[in-house]
This record gives C-alpha cells, sequence and structure tokens, in this order.
C-alpha cells in the first residue's frame, strides 16, 4: 500500500485529468459518489463471500462437519438451513446478501454468538487503538515534516528526510516486538500481561502508528517542498514573519489537503495493521477476533469484519471526496464523478 | 605501433565501466549488493552456510550470536543463520510471484481499461474500486484463507491484494499516452490498435509500472512475512522470515531470534524501497 502516497505526492489533485464542471451542481456530484459507495460497499460482501465460500475448502461445511463442533443433528440442521449450505452457491449468496441488507451479519459458527454481538463487543479496544494511534502517527509526521525543513543542519534534515522510507522497511509486528522487549522486559514501564491499561495502549499504538506515519510525513514533506517554494511564501517572510508563524499560518493549510485524499489509505492501513498489532501484544479487539476466526474457520464472522472494514474504508474514502472540493476549489470534479486521485 | 594502440581499448573498458556506475548513487549500489546477496541465498542457501537449517545440535541450545553462529543459535540448536538463509527462498521468491501475480493481472486489467475504454472501463473500474475498499492485507488474509495455508498460497494472497493498485497505475499510464498527440498520428498513419499498443503505449508505460513493481516487491516481502507470523504460511520446519521471528519472540532470554530475521527483512526491503526511489528519479 505504501505506493499510493508515492504516487499521490507525484500527482496532486489539480492535476488530475478531466473536464472542469463549474456548472454542475454540487450535489448532484454528491449524490453520485454516495451511489458508488454503496454500490463499492454491495461488491465487497459479495467479493469476500466468493473468495471465502467458493475457493476450495468451504468453510462452514468443514466446521459443521467437524465431530468437535459440539452441535446437535439438529442444530446442524438449523444452521445448514440458515446458511443455506446445501443451496446452489448463487442461493448461497443472494441468502447471504439480502441479509446483509437488512443488517443481519448472521452467527458465530464456533462460539454460536451473534457476529454483530462478538464485533460490538470488540470494537470499542480497536477504536480505543486506533484512534491512538492515528492521533500519534498524525503527530509523528507533523514533527517530521517539520524538522525536515527547519531543523539546523543539513545532516539532520536529511536524517529526517529518509526516516518514512526507513518506516516503511520494517514490519509493524517487529515494531511491536522491538517495543515489548524494550519497553517492557527491560525498563517495566508496562505489563505485558495486561496489555489494555493505558501505557500498554500506547505503546501498541506506537506500533501501529509508525508505519502509518510514514506516507503520511512523505506526502507532508513533498508538499512541503512544493509551497514553500511558492512566491507568497517569500512575500511573507519579507513581511517579516518568522519560520514558525510562516509554517502556522501559511504552509499547514495547503498541505493539508493531499493529507485529507490519502485519509482512506491510513484507515486502511489501521485495520489491517490493527490485526497483527493486536495479536502480537495479545489485546482484545477485531483484530484478535478476527484472528480467532481465521483459526477456526469461523466463515460469517471473518465475512462480517471484511464487510465492516470496506464500510469504513468506503465511508471514510467518501467524505474525504466529499470534503475535499470543499476545502480547496481548485480540485477538479472530473465528468464520471470519480476523482483520479483521491479514490486509493 | 602495438604499445600506441593497447592502452585503447584499457582506456575504453574503464571508461565503460566508469559510465555504468556514474550517477549511480552508493547508496543504491549498496542497495543492489545487499539485493544480490540475498538473490543468491535464495538459490543456492549451501553455499552461504555449512550448517543445516533443520537439524539441530541439543547441546548448543540459545546460543548468543558468535563467530561460530552469526545470529545465534534457538531452542533445537539450530542455527539461527542457517535458518535465515534457508528461508530466502520462500520469504524473497515468493514476493516475486505475488509481484508477477498482481503486475500481470493488474497489468491487464487497467490494459484492457485504460485501452478499450467505455463499458469495460466502467466495469473494470468498479472491480478495481471494490479490490481497493477492502484494506490489502485483509484481503490477502481472505484469499489465503479461502486457499489454505502455505507459503506459495500466502504469495497467491498478497498477488491479489496487489491487483487493484497496478491496475490503476497501468490504466492511468494508458490514459496518459493514447490521448497524446503521436499516438493520434499513429492512427492516422494507418497504425493498428495492436500496433499502436506494442509500439506505443508500453513501451511508455514500463518504467512507472517497472517502478512500482520493485516497490511492491518490498511491501510483498513484508505482507508475506507479516502472513507466516500469522501463523499462514507453511508449518514449521519451514524457515520462513515471519515465522522465524514468530518462534523467536516466545523465547525473551533470546533477543537474536527477534533480531536476526528481523535486521535481515528490514536490509532487504529498505534496499529495494531504495532501488525503487532510484528508478523512478531517473526515469
Amino acid at each position: 500500500m505504501t505506493d499510493i502516497a508515492v504516487l499521490v505526492t507525484d500527482q496532486l489533485p489539480g492535476d488530475a485529468p478531466g473536464s472542469w464542471s463549474r456548472g454542475r451542481p454540487y450535489f448532484v456530484y454528491a449524490l453520485q459518489r454516495l451511489g458508488q459507495a454503496v454500490v463499492v460497499i454491495l461488491l465487497a460482501y459479495v467479493l469476500s463471500f466468493v473468495l471465502i465460500t467458493v475457493l476450495p475448502g468451504n468453510a462452514i461445511a468443514t466446521t459443521l462437519g467437524n465431530p468437535q463442533s459440539g452441535l446437535s443433528p439438529a442444530q446442524v440442521k438449523n444452521v445448514e438451513s440458515y446458511y443455506g449450505v446445501t443451496k446452489p452457491v448463487i442461493v448461497q449468496l443472494w441468502l447471504a446478501l439480502s441479509r446483509f441488507v437488512r443488517g443481519q451479519l448472521g452467527v458465530s459458527l464456533v462460539t454460536h454468538q451473534t457476529v454483530s454481538s462478538l464485533i460490538g463487543g470488540a470494537l470499542p479496544y480497536t477504536l480505543k487503538l486506533a484512534g491512538t494511534a492515528l492521533l500519534v502517527a498524525l503527530i509523528l509526521a507533523a514533527v517530521i515534516a517539520y524538522g525536515s525543513q527547519y531543523l539546523p543542519g543539513k545532516w539532520a534534515r536529511s536524517v529526517l528526510r529518509s526516516a518514512p522510507s526507513l518506516f516503511l522497511s520494517v514490519p509493524n509486528f517487529v515494531i511491536g516486538l522491538l517495543l515489548i522487549h524494550e519497553f517492557s522486559f527491560q525498563l517495566h514501564l508496562f505489563d505485558v500481561l495486561d496489555p489494555n491499561s493505558p501505557v500498554g495502549t500506547f505503546f501498541a499504538a506506537l506500533a501501529l502508528a509508525i508505519p502509518i506515519c510514514a506516507p503520511l510525513a512523505e506526502v507532508l514533506i513533498a508538499n512541503l517542498d512544493r509551497e514553500s517554494g511558492q512566491e507568497y511564501v517569500l512575500v511573507a517572510r519579507s513581511r517579516g514573519l518568522t519560520q514558525a508563524k510562516l509554517f502556522a499560518r501559511h504552509l499547514v493549510k495547503p498541505s493539508m489537503l493531499p493529507a485529507v485524499t490519502i485519509a482512506a489509505l491510513i484507515v486502511g492501513e489501521l485495520i489491517g495493521g490493527a490485526v497483527i498489532t493486536e495479536e502480537v501484544f495479545g489485546r482484545n479487539g477485531i483484530g484478535s477476533v478476527m484472528y480467532q476466526a481465521v483459526s477456526n474457520q469461523d466463515t460469517p464472522v471473518l465475512q462480517a469484519i471484511v464487510a465492516l472494514a470496506a464500510v469504513v474504508f468506503v465511508v471514510v474514502n467518501l467524505i474525504a471526496d466529499l470534503v475535499s472540493p470543499l476545502l480547496d476549489p481548485r480540485v477538479r470534479l472530473t465528468a464520471g464523478g470519480r476523482r483520479e486521485v483521491a479514490t486509493a | 605501433m602495438s604499445i600506441a594502440i593497447a592502452p585503447q581499448p584499457a582506456r575504453r573498458l574503464s571508461a565503460t565501466v566508469r559510465g555504468v556506475f556514474t550517477g549511480v548513487p552508493p547508496t543504491v549500489l549498496l542497495s543492489f549488493v545487499i539485493v544480490a546477496i540475498v538473490v543468491l541465498w535464495a538459490l543456492f542457501p549451501g553455499l552461504f552456510t555449512s550448517y543445516s537449517a533443520v537439524l539441530g545440535n541439543p547441546a548448543a541450545k540459545f546460543e548468543a550470536p558468535s563467530a561460530l553462529h552469526w545470529f545465534g543459535t534457538d531452542d533445537l540448536g539450530r542455527d539461527e543463520f542457517a535458518r535465515v538463509v534457508y528461508g530466502a527462498g520462500a520469504s524473497v521468491g515468493t514476493a516475486l510471484v505475488a509481484v508477477g501475480i498482481g503486475l500481470f493481472a493488474g497489468g491487464l486489467i487497467g490494459l484492457l481499461a485504460g485501452f478499450l475504454g467505455g463499458w469495460v472501463d466502467a466495469v473494470l473500474g468498479r472491480l478495481v474500486d471494490t479490490l481497493l475498499a477492502i484494506p490489502g492485507f485483509l484481503l490477502a488474509v481472505v484469499v489465503v484463507t479461502g486457499l489454505g495455508f502455505n507459503t506459495l498460497n500466502a504469495a497467491i494472497a498478497t498477488g491479489v491484494s496487489s491487483v487493484a493498485i497496478f491496475a490503476r497505475l497501468m490504466r492511468a499510464e494508458v490514459l496518459k499516452v493514447r490521448h497524446s498527440v503521436f499516438v493520434e498520428s499513429s492512427y492516422l498513419q494507418g497504425g493498428s490498435r495492436g500496433f499502436v499498443l506494442f509500439r506505443h503505449v508500453l513501451p511508455n508505460a514500463y518504467r512507472s509500472v517497472l517502478a512500482l513493481a520493485v516497490l511492491q516487491l518490498g511491501s510483498a516481502i513484508i505482507v508475506i512475512a507479516a502472513l507466516a507470523f500469522l501463523g499462514y504460511g507453511s508449518p514449521p520446519p519451514a524457515s520462513d522470515w515471519g515465522l522465524l521471528i514468530a518462534n523467536g519472540q516466545n523465547f525473551a532470554t533470546a533477543p537474536w531470534l527477534v533480531y536476526g530475521p528481523a535486521i535481515v527483512i528490514v536490509l532487504t526491503v529498505l534496499s529495494i524501497n531504495r532501488i525503487s526511489r532510484w528508478l523512478r528519479k531517473t526515469s
């Protein structure tokens, strides 16, 4: 996923191919994007269904056939008829999709809880982790970007400039293990047996934030480079603005927009990274529920989590797409209602 | 006469050598060296270590890194460096498979969408949107769950999760070329679609697609390592780098079991990313 950040820095929204559409009302564009978002979410559900159900090793049948599943023959029949296992795949898909549209996510094949209660129980932990990680990533990215421009000493600046590409080269489970080893085993700052404590959460979030701040910092640095070459910066400086004021007043805002366009990318990384980070730190959350679901071939849970991730991803992307024309009127709305750059 | 002529080829040779190396920054050269070593590990592991990757010496458990055991030994007395070297094929070779899948499938989708346009573009565009909507790592996990856990399936899953990225780039590149004046004039001079495709579109697109492929190689190594770390690759005694780290994390008193393979992953991916960056700059 890292490449998208690099690509975004190259082709900024203003360069997107497409026609001016000043005349086209904003709400038509918004409606179109909304419609597309709904279609994509439904297609994502179909895709995950196809991948899990049609590929070799039908999970529901295997789990139900397992004598250790702890289900009585009557219960097996019940589950079978609920998922329509004995019916053709296309009917199963139709059943699954119509349940999904009505918001029914099914029942776990292993714990026999409803999937929505499983996910609902785990969601707060993941939101806490992801929220903290996002905050840490934003701060880290801002510090790296600011330092790469204004730190005294060319050497220090170039070290900061290469930080993002280093961060992208370290798998986040390695960062997690490193943090656990140094800060828990050596310095005893937190207890690995209680990973949901505030300090434990902070370090888990840090492990998740480091790879995520990298594309953000890259985009910010590229934009700061571009914006600080602009004439208005020279004018502002000649008016006697200090570096810090210049940065805060004039440079941050124009550099924000591309950051918004990679918001969706970052959300994807957060969700994917949470699976690994929660496993490394032994935290509760969506990631560990998913890990369990994969080990147990618990298809309904797995599918619901993929659908949830797609919904979050598409909604964030939609918001980014709807907000950015408002942030920067230079962003062109292309004829098809798609922005070429920010669909990442 | 012969004395006067003799130095000439030598000078020419040194000039060619200098020609190859000037303009290549030293860090890029170093990156190429590191990648070459890892590739050689994958192809001829036996040349780089005299230890077995599978059989250990129970008397030499948990030995710290030394001249004898560069990365120390693990819980069964196996040489960790040997395990890393023998794991290179499963960790880096499979990343090539993954990128190959992404490059071929994604490239084809992008090419068709950009070149044919119309409803083909619309349909393929929705497919790509859908693939992008599922976070890459989750998509890889779902695919490997469907296919069954082993390293090759993990590579296929990683490849599938990168199809959309290749498709988008290829489509953008094709569109860029297709609307240019020289393509228009090529059509006017009677060039067929196939001719334009192979003469103009592909040669113009290949450079940036190549840079992306190299970059994807780096992230494929990380994704495959992460899948192996979670246990979705081949089971032990396979020695995929991610699996080595997963095993190493169980022994807090032997941190070298994590650091050895981790440093190798980081150096490899860092080198590949550096090369990709250089390719993008020079293109």
